[in-house]
C-alpha cells in the first residue's frame, strides 16, 4: 500500500485515525470518493482508481463532475448547491444507478450511494460507487430471455396458463387473453376457477386440479372442458397439463396449454347433425344412396340401403354380382343389368325401376338413379340412389283401380243411356230370325211345298242374323266388361267406324243422322281403343241430347277426324244443338256437374282423365251457325310404327 | 179400272227385317212389296191400290210417323200397322192418334203380325167398298136436276110433301112426281135408304 498523496499534501500531520480510515477506504471493494461542498474531490480510494482509471493524484482537487458524462456533468454542481441551500435530499441516503465515465472516456453503469458527512462546515460528502456493469448485463440477459420466452408464449396459437397451488393465475399468454377476453394485467393474480370457469364446472375442475397436487390423478391426461370468457360466453378448450415443481421437487403449480376447439366442436356437431339429418331424411323418404367404384367395388352404402334391401349392415355392401343374385327380382334382373351396362359402357344415366326381393321373401318396388363420377384416385365410380317406391306403386295401383272402376261405372252409365238404341240394334236381327224361322215353318207345312230358293235364303239369313246379333253383344260385352287398360296402335278412322255400332241406333232412334267425314288418311295413334271409344260415345251421347233439346230442324251430328295444326289427331263431334253456355263451360269436367236430369256428371270428367293419360286433351268450340263442337286430340305416331 | 189384289207394303230400312217379312208374308200367300225408305214408298204411292202398310216406326231420313202424316195429307185410306222397337211406346201412341190401325213390337210372333195385317186388309176392303158406294151415290146425285136436288134436300130433312109444295110454291102433285124421280135416280128403295145415302155422300173424303 503506498502512502496516500493527499496525506502528504495536508502537511504530513497524519493521525492514526486518518491512517485507519485510509486503510479502510483502500480495502473497500466499492470505490469511495469524498468531495467538499464545492464538489471538489478530496479523497479517491484505491478501488476508485481502479474503477475510473485515474490515479488519486490526477483527480484530487478537481471537480467530481469529471467522473460522469453529460448531462450529469453539467448538472452536478447544481445538485450540490441546491442541497446545501435547501437541505433537500435527492441522492443522499439513497442508492441510485447512474452512468460514470472512465478516464478513457468509456461509460459504465454504477450504483451510487451518497452520504453527507455531519459535523463539518461547509459540508462534505462521501460517495460509494459500485460498478454494476456485470449485474446489469445479467439482468439485461435475463430480461431479454424473459421477453423471448414471453414472445414464444405469445406466438403460440394455444392458451398457456400457469396456476399456483391456490389456482391463482401466475401466467397467461396473449392467446389466452384473447380467448378469455381479459387484458393480461387484469387476469394475472386472479383465481382461475372463480374467474374463468362456468359455475357448473367449477367444483369438478377444482377437484381434478386438487388431485394433480395430491398425486391421485395424472396431469398429463387430455381433458376438454368449457371456459367462461369475460363476456360470459362459453368456449370449449382442449387441455394438456404439466405440473410445475419447486427445487425440493414438490408440486408448486400447473402449466397448461389449452386449445380453443369450440369451432371444431361446432363443426363436428354440425356434421353429426347433418349426418343424422341425412339418415333421418333417407329413412323418411325410404331412399338410400350408394357409391360403387368400378368395375365392382369397393362400395359404400348408406344405412337406408340396408333397410330397403333388408340385408344386414354388418355384412356391408354387396358386390354387383351378389346384389343381382340376392336382391334383384329374377324377372327384373335382365332389365336391371342392361340399364347398368348402358350406364357403365355408354355413360347413359341410370334411371330404372325394378323389384327387389328381401331375405324374408317379400318383394318391393325400387327406383334407382345413378351416374358415373370421378372418385378418389381418379377411379370411376357409380354414384346413385335407391328409392323404395313400393308405397307409391301401391297407391298408383289403387288409384288406377279406382279410376278403372269409375271409368267402368261411367261406361255402364253411358251404355245405359245408349240402351234403347242398342236394344233396337239387337232386336233387328232377332226379329229377322224369328220371321225367317216362322216363314220356313209355314212354307214347309204348306200343301204345295216350299220354294227351295226361299228355304235356302231363310236358312242363310237365320245364321247370318244370329251372327249379327252375336257381334253386337260381343262388342257390347267388350265395351262394358271390367278390363285392364291396354294400348294398341290403331287407325283413327277405324276407331270411329267401330263405334258406330253403338252410336248409330241411338241417333236413329232420335231421328238424328250421324255423319262420318273422313279426310285424308291419318297417322295411327297409340291408345286404348275401348277407352277412347268410351270418350267418343260419351261425346256423341251429349251431342244427341243437345240436338233433342234444341229441337232444331238440322238433326245431324258430324264426326270428323283430322290432323290439327300441331300434328296431333283431332276427333271432333259437331252438333247443331243448344251449344255450351259460358257457365256450363266453366264447370265442364267438374265431377258430378251435370245439366242432365239423369246424368252422373262423370262423363266429361272421366273423358278428360282418359285423354290426359293418353297425352291428349279434350276441348270444345262453338259450331259456326249454332251448336257445339267437342273434340279431343291424341298424339300421332310416326307412320312407320303402324 | 182393273183392280190389283190387295198388297202388303213393307217399309223398313233394315234389309234383314225387310226380306224376312217378305218371305214370311209370302209364306202365308200375301202379296208383298218392300221398300227401304219412306221416300221410296211415297214416290210410287198409288192411292187406288188396295192393301195395307207395314211401317217401321223409326228410320233414318223420313220416319214412319212422318210418312203417315204425308199419307194423311193425301187423304190416303190405307191402313197402317206400325212395327215398333222396345221403348217406342210413346211414338206408337202418337201413331195411333194419327189414325194407325195397330202396332206391333219387335220381335213378334208371326201370327200376331199376320192377324194384324189381315185386320188391316179387311179394314182396307171395307173402306174401299164404302168409298165405292159413296162414289156411286155422288154419281147418282150428280144426275139430279136442280129442282130434284131441292126436293131431295127437303125430303131428307123429313118434311111432308104438302110442306115442301108450300116451300117451293108448287103443287103437291109436282112434289110427288119429283120425289118419285129422285127415288128412282138414286136407286133408293125407301126414305130411310135415301137419307143414309145423303149422309154418306156428305161424308168427308
Amino acid at each position: 500500500m503506498k502512502p496516500a498523496p493527499e496525506a502528504a499534501r495536508s502537511g504530513g500531520a497524519t493521525s492514526i485515525a486518518e491512517l485507519e480510515l485510509r486503510a479502510v477506504l483502500d480495502a473497500a471493494v466499492d470505490a469511495v470518493i469524498i468531495i467538499d461542498s464545492g464538489g471538489m474531490i478530496e479523497t479517491f480510494s484505491r478501488a476508485a482508481e481502479r474503477l475510473f482509471g485515474y490515479s488519486s493524484a490526477e483527480v484530487v482537487g478537481r471537480n467530481a463532475s469529471m467522473l460522469m458524462p453529460e448531462p450529469f456533468r453539467s448538472q452536478h454542481d447544481g445538485y450540490i448547491n441546491h442541497h446545501i441551500r435547501t437541505g433537500e435530499k435527492r441522492i443522499i441516503g439513497k442508492g441510485r444507478e447512474v452512468v460514470a465515465q472512465r478516464r478513457d472516456g468509456s461509460l459504465f453503469p454504477v450504483s451510487l450511494a451518497v452520504g453527507r458527512i455531519e459535523g463539518v462546515d461547509p459540508p462534505r460528502f462521501v460517495g460509494f460507487i459500485h460498478d454494476i456493469t456485470d449485474r446489469k448485463r445479467v439482468v439485461e440477459a435475463l430480461r431479454r430471455e424473459r421477453d423471448r420466452a414471453q414472445a414464444y408464449l405469445d406466438l403460440a396459437e394455444v392458451m398457456l396458463l400457469a396456476l399456483d397451488a391456490n389456482g391463482t393465475i401466475s401466467l397467461v399468454n396473449r392467446k389466452g387473453c384473447e380467448i378469455l377476453g381479459w387484458p393480461e394485467d387484469e387476469l394475472v393474480g386472479r383465481n382461475w376457477f372463480d374467474t374463468c370457469l362456468p359455475a357448473d364446472l367449477r367444483a369438478d375442475v377444482r377437484s381434478m386440479f386438487a388431485r394433480f397436487f395430491d398425486g391421485t390423478a395424472s396431469p398429463a391426461q387430455y381433458a376438454e372442458h368449457d371456459v367462461l370468457t369475460r363476456g360470459g360466453e362459453r368456449k370449449l378448450i382442449a387441455w394438456r397439463n404439466v405440473l410445475l415443481r419447486d427445487e425440493r421437487g414438490l408440486v408448486s403449480g400447473t402449466l397448461s396449454s389449452g386449445e380453443d376447439i369450440t369451432e371444431q366442436r361446432n363443426a363436428i356437431e354440425a356434421l353429426r347433425n347433418s349426418e343424422q339429418l341425412l339418415r333421418d331424411a333417407q329413412s323418411i323418404a325410404n331412399l338410400g344412396n350408394y357409391e360403387t367404384t368400378l368395375p365392382d367395388g369397393p362400395a359404400d352404402w348408406s344405412a337406408q340401403m340396408y333397410a330397403i334391401l333388408g340385408t344386414d349392415p354388418a355384412d356391408g355392401p354387396l358386390t354387383l354380382k351378389a346384389y343381382v343374385e340376392r336382391c334383384v327380382h329374377p324377372d327384373d334382373r335382365a332389365r336391371f343389368m342392361s340399364a347398368w351396362h348402358r350406364l357403365v359402357d355408354e355413360r347413359e344415366p341410370l334411371d330404372v325401376e325394378y323389384r327387389i326381393v328381401r331375405p324374408d321373401g317379400s318383394s318391393h318396388y325400387v327406383h334407382s338413379i345413378g351416374r358415373i363420377a370421378q372418385g378418389d384416385h381418379g377411379l370411376l365410380q357409380v354414384v346413385g340412389t335407391l328409392h323404395d317406391i313400393t308405397d307409391r306403386k301401391r297407391a298408383e295401383e289403387e288409384s288406377r283401380q279406382a279410376q278403372d272402376r269409375l271409368t267402368q261405372f261411367s261406361r255402364l252409365s253411358t251404355m245405359g243411356e245408349m240402351a234403347a238404341g242398342l236394344a233396337h240394334e239387337i232386336n233387328q236381327p232377332l226379329t229377322a230370325i224369328a220371321n225367317y224361322a216362322q216363314a220356313l215353318q209355314r212354307m214347309l207345312a204348306a200343301p204345295q211345298g216350299a220354294d227351295p230358293d226361299d228355304v235356302t235364303l231363310a236358312l242363310e239369313q237365320i245364321s247370318a242374323q244370329a251372327l249379327r246379333a252375336g257381334e253386337v253383344i260381343r262388342r257390347l260385352r267388350s265395351f262394358v266388361k271390367n278390363r285392364e287398360a291396354k294400348t294398341e296402335i290403331v287407325d283413327p278412322a277405324r276407331l270411329i267406324s267401330d263405334l258406330l255400332v253403338f252410336a248409330e241406333p241411338d241417333a236413329r232412334l232420335n231421328d238424328i243422322r250421324l255423319q262420318v267425314e273422313h279426310g285424308d288418311a291419318l297417322p295411327p295413334v297409340a291408345c286404348d281403343p275401348v277407352q277412347i271409344q268410351q270418350v267418343l260415345l260419351n261425346l256423341i251421347r251429349n251431342a244427341i241430347d243437345a240436338t233433342i233439346e234444341a229441337g232444331t230442324p238440322s238433326r245431324r251430328i258430324v264426326l270428323r277426324a283430322r290432323l290439327d295444326d300441331d300434328g296431333a289427331v283431332e276427333v271432333s263431334v259437331e252438333d247443331r244443338g243448344t251449344g255450351i253456355s259460358p257457365e256450363v263451360a266453366e264447370n265442364l269436367g267438374n265431377p258430378f256437374f251435370t245439366t242432365k236430369a239423369a246424368g252422373t256428371g262423370l262423363g266429361i270428367a272421366i273423358s278428360r282423365s282418359i285423354l290426359r293419360a293418353h297425352g291428349g286433351r279434350l276441348a270444345h268450340r262453338a259450331t259456326p251457325g249454332g251448336g257445339a263442337t267437342v273434340f279431343f286430340t291424341l298424339p300421332a305416331m310416326p307412320w312407320s310404327e303402324k | 179400272m182393273k183392280e190389283k189384289p190387295a198388297t202388303v207394303f213393307v217399309v223398313d230400312d233394315d234389309e234383314a227385317v225387310r226380306t224376312s217379312l217378305r218371305l214370311l208374308l209370302k209364306s202365308v200367300g200375301l202379296p208383298v212389296e218392300t221398300f227401304a225408305s219412306a221416300q221410296e214408298f211415297l214416290d210410287q204411292f198409288d192411292p187406288d191400290r188396295a192393301g195395307c202398310l207395314v211401317l217401321d216406326i223409326r228410320m233414318p231420313g223420313m220416319s214412319g210417323l212422318e210418312l203417315q202424316q204425308h199419307l194423311n195429307d193425301r187423304h190416303s185410306i190405307m191402313p197402317v200397322v206400325f212395327i215398333t222397337g222396345h221403348g217406342d211406346v210413346p211414338m206408337a201412341v202418337e201413331a195411333m192418334q194419327a189414325g194407325a190401325v195397330d202396332f206391333i213390337q219387335k220381335p213378334f210372333r208371326d201370327q200376331d203380325l199376320i192377324d194384324r195385317i189381315n185386320r188391316a186388309l179387311e179394314k182396307d176392303r171395307e173402306m174401299r167398298s164404302q168409298l165405292r158406294e159413296r162414289d156411286e151415290i155422288r154419281r147418282r146425285m150428280s144426275q139430279l136436276t136442280p129442282r130434284e136436288r131441292e126436293v131431295l134436300e127437303l125430303v131428307t130433312q123429313g118434311k111432308a110433301n104438302k110442306v115442301i109444295a108450300g116451300d117451293l110454291n108448287v103443287s103437291q102433285r109436282t112434289v110427288e112426281i119429283h120425289r118419285a124421280r129422285v127415288m128412282e135416280k138414286m136407286g133408293a128403295n125407301s126414305l130411310a135408304h135415301l137419307v143414309r145415302m145423303v149422309i154418306e155422300a156428305h161424308r168427308e173424303g
